[in-house]
């Protein structure tokens, strides 16, 4: 561990941040700290494997971003990035009402500290009050999400408001959904297996056209069926005018094609077929509302990812 | 509970086949809980359609039109799975018949007879509804540490028929006697708390220490709630 970082966090980007660890916290109780040389990337995965969150804030979201890397003299190269683990639970109080914090704070200093294992959280709040938080943290492997690479035709983009009006429709207790598209019709209903007691269940359905979304490509008619406590996560919300916040939840999918039984292994090494949900920042504000859009799509890899977005913006 | 809709007060269309002509009904047994949650999607809705299907059971399909941001609206569809009633069954569901009473008296203002009872449910399990062909009614509840009564006066007695025209015998009754009867405090809260709208008239009868009737009169609705007493 060969990296340090040292960053400042500016009083209206607080929110921003504080929310995006309440956005990781939905996935996982451990989330990975990453300080790269561009900026800071935060990560998590369910236990189960089968949610996956990337949040990236570039260094331009930071009032200061400072990451150096030093090499030792026994390794030929220099390691690049220190991913770290922290619990959630010892963070989310640094940010606990996010609203408040906006207004009390001035600015949140994190720094990490590599001889003895700690990042440091450093609120400035008012009337010059500190507090400062020192979580230690385990050195660990590198995650990341692996997508299948033979799938993207399908790409939708929709706007966040319309993904929580339609998942409304569910009873809170309904846990998989299945997304169903065709070239002239999206439809969410609620999962079915051949063993299920359909004289006990309530079945819901809901038929949306591809009207309402904002980029809709549908080159294979595909069903997909997902965990629906993790698509009511809302994405984060944010009003910049740089492009300095990216954010995505990856959400595992169980195979339909093919003779695999998905349950055996984690669903989303075999399967990714072509679900995450993201919010990405707007070059300018939109002008209906100035909070997000949100993006749903498909990509092979985080790469292709953004620079997916930076074409379709 | 017994609730009866008139079909041309709601629905602007409405068709159905029973099994027979001479028996042209249908009794569907169905959890409330998934008709009121598939109509809760229905609260902006600009169209509403109920069916009874049977893909893999029989059901009952709502489909709600919602408005949406395109020109194509969006469709919520519902399956409520629901049992049939066989015909052999169907006198088990028959609407209750009045019961032979012995004080019938007009409910207080539904809203205040329910905060009172939202009270004493805190102290008992149990309240005795008592009144008299006075207009008087009184709410009690006793236990070893206390006893509350709430009494409502003036709220008058629905005058009966009997089929035979004559009024009822229960106008032989002395008017200061009361006729009482114990019930379970939650149902009758459950009761009170279920309306939100205030009715039109709203009264109850008494079968002494046996059961208490309310009937509760909309506009569109009538419903009527049936509490035995308790032993």
């Amino acid at each position: 561990s060969r990296v340090a970082m040292k960053c400042v966090i500016g009083g209206a980007h607080l929110r921003v941040f504080g929310r995006a660890i309440h956005a990781i916290a939905r996935i996982s109780d451990e989330f990975w700290f990453d300080p790269i040389e561009k900026g800071l990337a935060l990560r998590s995965v369910n236990s189960s494997r089968s949610a996956y969150a990337y949040v990236f804030f570039s260094s331009m979201f930071f009032q200061h971003y400072c990451w150096t890397a030093v090499s030792q003299p026994r390794q030929k190269e220099k390691q690049l990035s220190l991913p770290c683990k922290l619990i959630i639970k010892s963070v989310l109080p640094v940010f606990r009402c996010v609203n408040v914090l906006e207004r009390n704070v001035e600015k949140c200093s994190i720094y990490t500290n590599i001889n003895d294992h700690h990042i440091t959280f450093k609120l400035f709040c008012k009337h010059g009050v500190i507090k400062t938080y020192n979580l230690m943290f385990q050195e660990c492997d590198p995650l990341q999400a692996v997508f299948a690479k033979h799938m993207c035709p399908n790409i939708l983009k929709v706007h966040s408001r319309l993904l929580a009006d339609t998942m409304i429709h569910f009873p809170t207790s309904q846990e998989e959904v299945t997304l169903s598209v065709s070239p002239m019709k999206v439809c969410f209903k609620s999962y079915t297996e051949d063993n299920t007691d359909f004289s006990r269940t309530m079945l819901t359905e809901i038929q949306l056209s591809p009207d309402e979304f904002d980029y809709f490509q549908v080159g294979v008619d595909s069903e997909v069926t997902f965990c629906l406590k993790e698509l009511r996560v809302k994405p984060i919300a944010f009003s910049m005018e740089d492009r300095v916040l990216e954010a995505s939840f990856i959400l595992a999918t169980l195979c339909e094609v093919g003779e695999e039984t998905a349950a055996l292994r984690p669903a989303w090494r075999q399967t990714f077929h072509s679900f995450f949900f993201g919010a990405v920042s707007c070059k300018e504000r939109d002008a209906v509302s100035h909070t997000f859009h949100s993006l749903a799509t498909a990509s092979d890899t985080e790469e292709d990812f953004v620079s997916c977005c930076r074409n379709t913006r | 509970m017994w609730c009866e809709l008139c079909q041309g007060n709601f629905f602007d269309e409405f068709q159905m086949e029973g099994v027979a002509a001479e028996h042209n009904e249908i009794y569907l047994e169905l959890v409330p809980e998934n008709l009121s949650r598939a109509l809760k999607t229905a609260q902006s809705a600009k169209a509403v359609k109920i069916k009874l299907t049977n893909k893999h059971c029989p059901c009952l399909r709502v489909a709600v039109e919602l408005p949406s941001l395109s020109s194509s609206s969006r469709i919520v569809t519902h399956d409520i799975p629901v049992g049939v009633i066989p015909r052999r069954l169907w006198n088990d569901f028959r609407e209750p018949s009045v019961p032979d009473f012995d004080v019938s008296i007009y409910l207080p203002v539904l809203k205040t007879m329910k905060s009172v009872v939202e009270r004493m449910k805190n102290l008992s399990n149990s309240i005795v509804i008592e009144a008299n062909l006075n207009g008087e009614m009184n709410l009690k509840i006793e236990t070893d540490l206390v006893s509350v009564t709430t009494h409502f006066k003036d709220l008058g007695n629905p005058p009966w028929t009997s089929e035979d025209g004559c009024q009822s015998s229960a106008q032989d009754r002395d008017l200061e006697s009361m006729a009482e009867a114990r019930i379970d405090i939650k149902k009758l809260q459950q009761l009170l708390a279920g309306q939100q709208v205030n009715p039109t008239k709203a009264l109850c009868n008494i079968v002494s220490k046996r059961i208490v009737h309310f009937i509760l009169l909309h506009e569109d609705v009538s419903l009527q709630y049936f509490i035995p007493a308790l032993a």
